[in-house]
């Protein structure tokens, strides 16, 4: 179960982990996805901070049906000044957490903007919808919201400040995570797989533990960086 | 000296002309209701408003007797008087201290610097952290699940557009 936390600077991360996987959270500024991850991860969390790429990245091992997962939680900022570095965030991505704050209108509006990025980087990954703030009024969890019905995603009612549903919904996006990952179909992820072990036959010829170390730098270096 | 200060906050407001917050309030021995003129000083309309409230707040001639005043309310009394020493008028300022205390669920924060944008968090972290369960409370469950079943019968969000095709 992916209720089994352990702390990932206990763990030499690559060298045990049977797979891993990279999770991304969206949405507008200041709807509560650091705190959403902050409330999950609780003390074990040791975020890393690219301030230029306005990118948070969080660590996190898990456990899904027996297997050790190694996580890659990235939280992004909202604002649009940081837009034109997206698509890094969405390359490789295996699930999507995308969060709106109940009591701004704006927030779930904007939705579509986000949801229309997401697809054009990641048309199949899996994505959950999140009504987070609902400690600040409990009557919108009796009310239907048409963008997750509209484009058949499931909906979570959550709130990062009283802890209902935080716990299973990062759970969650993790084993569906898991499941893209495994049984994915989408072209791109087929090439990207090829490259990947393509990389790693290379390596295991040259120097074998090259790859697991400084993992935080493969985000750039794979992806459309601002750099390159 | 202060020995054991009785007393109840009843009011508190803000005097421009010469500038003073004054506190009424009932001293619980006799059960009178007495004025506490409490003098601003140095202060201009460049002046921080958390700051002389935090100042006036730990005065010691003063502080027994403001216990009960917070320090918001306090620092909205300021701002009043700074409103007022930058000419403005008394509706303009309560506009610009609205605008500073509350939310507006239709601005897009996207749009905002990282300083304003932090305006607005700290504004909302306010409720959250009074609606907050931390890990040492005595009753913290790490894992809480409530089910909200989405069927047919719920009311819509009202957020939605009325076409069938649009959200």
């Amino acid at each position: 179960m992916a209720e089994d936390r352990t702390k990932p600077s206990e763990l030499d991360q690559g060298k045990y982990a049977d797979d891993n996987v990279k999770i991304i959270c969206l949405g507008d500024s200041a709807v509560g996805k650091s705190k959403l991850m902050e409330r999950f991860l609780m003390d074990s969390f040791q975020p890393q901070q690219l301030s230029t790429y306005a990118l948070t990245l969080y660590k996190h091992t898990a456990m899904v049906d027996g297997k050790t997962i190694l996580v890659d939680f990235w939280d992004t900022a909202g604002q649009e000044r940081f837009q034109s570095m997206r698509a890094s965030y969405y390359h490789k991505a295996h699930a999507c957490i995308m969060v709106f704050d109940v009591q701004r209108k704006v927030t779930y509006k904007n939705l579509s903007t986000w949801y229309t990025e997401l697809r054009e980087f990641r048309p199949e990954i899996p994505c959950i919808v999140v009504a987070n703030k609902i400690d600040a009024d409990i009557n919108v969890t009796q009310k239907s919201f048409n963008f997750a019905k509209k484009f058949s995603l499931p909906l979570y009612f959550v709130s990062a400040a009283d802890g209902t549903n935080v716990v299973k919904l990062f759970n969650d996006a993790i084993r569906l995570a898991v499941s893209y990952k495994q049984n994915s179909q989408d072209f791109m992820d087929e090439i990207f797989q090829e490259l990947e072990n393509f990389k790693l036959e290379q390596e295991e010829e040259d120097v074998p533990d090259q790859e697991q170390s400084g993992s935080i730098e493969t985000p750039s270096e794979e992806a459309a960086s601002p750099h390159s | 000296m202060y020995v054991g200060m009785m007393c109840t906050a009843k009011k508190c407001g803000i005097r421009f002309q010469p500038p003073a917050i004054i506190l009424i309030y009932e001293s619980e021995i006799k059960g009178k209701i007495r004025q506490r003129i409490m003098p601003v000083r140095n202060f201009s309309k460049f002046s921080d408003c958390t700051r002389a409230a935090e100042q006036l707040k730990n005065n010691p001639r003063h502080k027994s007797y403001l216990e009960q005043v917070s320090l918001r309310q306090l620092e909205k009394l300021f701002s009043f008087l700074r409103g007022y020493l930058s000419g403005q008028s008394l509706a303009e300022t309560m506009e610009q201290i609205r605008r500073e205390t509350t939310i507006d669920p239709e601005e897009d924060l996207n749009k905002l610097d990282d300083k304003e944008l932090a305006k607005r968090k700290s504004i909302m972290d306010e409720l959250f952290e009074k609606n907050q369960k931390k890990k040492d409370d005595p009753n913290f469950v790490y894992d809480i699940e409530v089910e909200f079943p989405q069927d047919d019968q719920l009311q819509s969000c009202g957020w939605d557009t009325e076409s069938a095709d649009e959200f």
